[in-house]
């Protein structure tokens, strides 16, 4: 079967970086999966499903959606904020429940997390990707600036 | 052959140290599965299915491989799960 490209899009507003420059190298070595990051506003913002599909994980600072056809997206809201315990973060979808692209899942404050000593930086992470994916992937990010909703990787 | 295993990273099997164990059973020359007790296993070798355990630091995983060196391989990933990949 053929699978459709899928555009995931930026769960939060902000700046589109290249994984390598997240400050986790977990992370930053592409070993969670291949992706982008986005480096968001300091502001109390929205986060917004990827892609469409169900909420198979969510936490506070991390969950997960899988597409209908089993391809599975980490968003990651900031780094080490697992140690926040949840603090400051408010769910706005529940697990198991199936998310449009661009849909309210979190609203959090990056401002609030950076004060908190911990980096904002939130990576997008293609779960699975095969290396021919994560090599067509890498060359589709859409670097600079973004609105969450807007297009940031294709997975194809 | 199974080894059950307590997961020692504070954070149970999230992102990080998942990835970490992940990529350890995916260099494993025997495929590897990991199962909460009583409960279905997954392939180690999936990021996605290993977060969707949703393991917490504390609670006890099952690894299982089978052949030749399953021994060992069991072994090694269970060292690593008993390490705080967090550290």
């Amino acid at each position: 079967m053929r699978i459709e490209p899928l555009s995931v899009v930026a769960p939060v507003t902000g700046r589109a970086i290249a994984l390598a420059e997240v400050p986790d190298a977990v992370f930053a070595q592409h070993m969670v999966g291949p992706g982008a990051a986005i480096d968001p506003v300091r502001a109390p913002g929205l986060v917004v499903s990827p892609v469409s599909g169900i909420l198979v994980k969510l936490k506070p600072h991390a969950f997960v959606v899988t597409t209908e056809d089993g391809r599975g997206v980490l968003v990651h809201l900031g780094i080490d904020t697992v140690n926040l315990d949840g603090g400051g973060f408010v769910l706005l979808a529940e697990e198991g429940g199936v998310v449009p692209a661009g849909a309210p899942v979190i609203r959090w404050n990056p401002a609030a997390v950076e004060a908190a000593g911990l980096s904002p930086v939130c990576p997008v992470i293609a779960l699975d990707a095969d290396r021919a994916a994560a090599a067509a992937l890498a060359g589709s990010v859409a670097l600079g600036a973004v609105c969450a909703g807007d297009r940031l990787f294709t997975w194809a | 052959m199974q080894r059950t295993v307590t997961v020692a990273s504070r954070v149970g099997l999230h992102a990080r140290p998942a990835a970490v164990f992940v990529k350890a059973a995916s260099a494993a020359t025997l495929p590897v599965t990991i199962a909460k007790e009583g409960k279905e296993p997954v392939s180690a070798r999936s990021i996605l299915a290993v977060l969707g355990l949703d393991v917490r630091g504390g609670e006890d995983v099952v690894l299982e491989a089978e052949g030749d060196g399953a021994e060992d391989v069991l072994e090694r990933l269970a060292e690593l799960l008993t390490e705080d990949l967090e550290g």
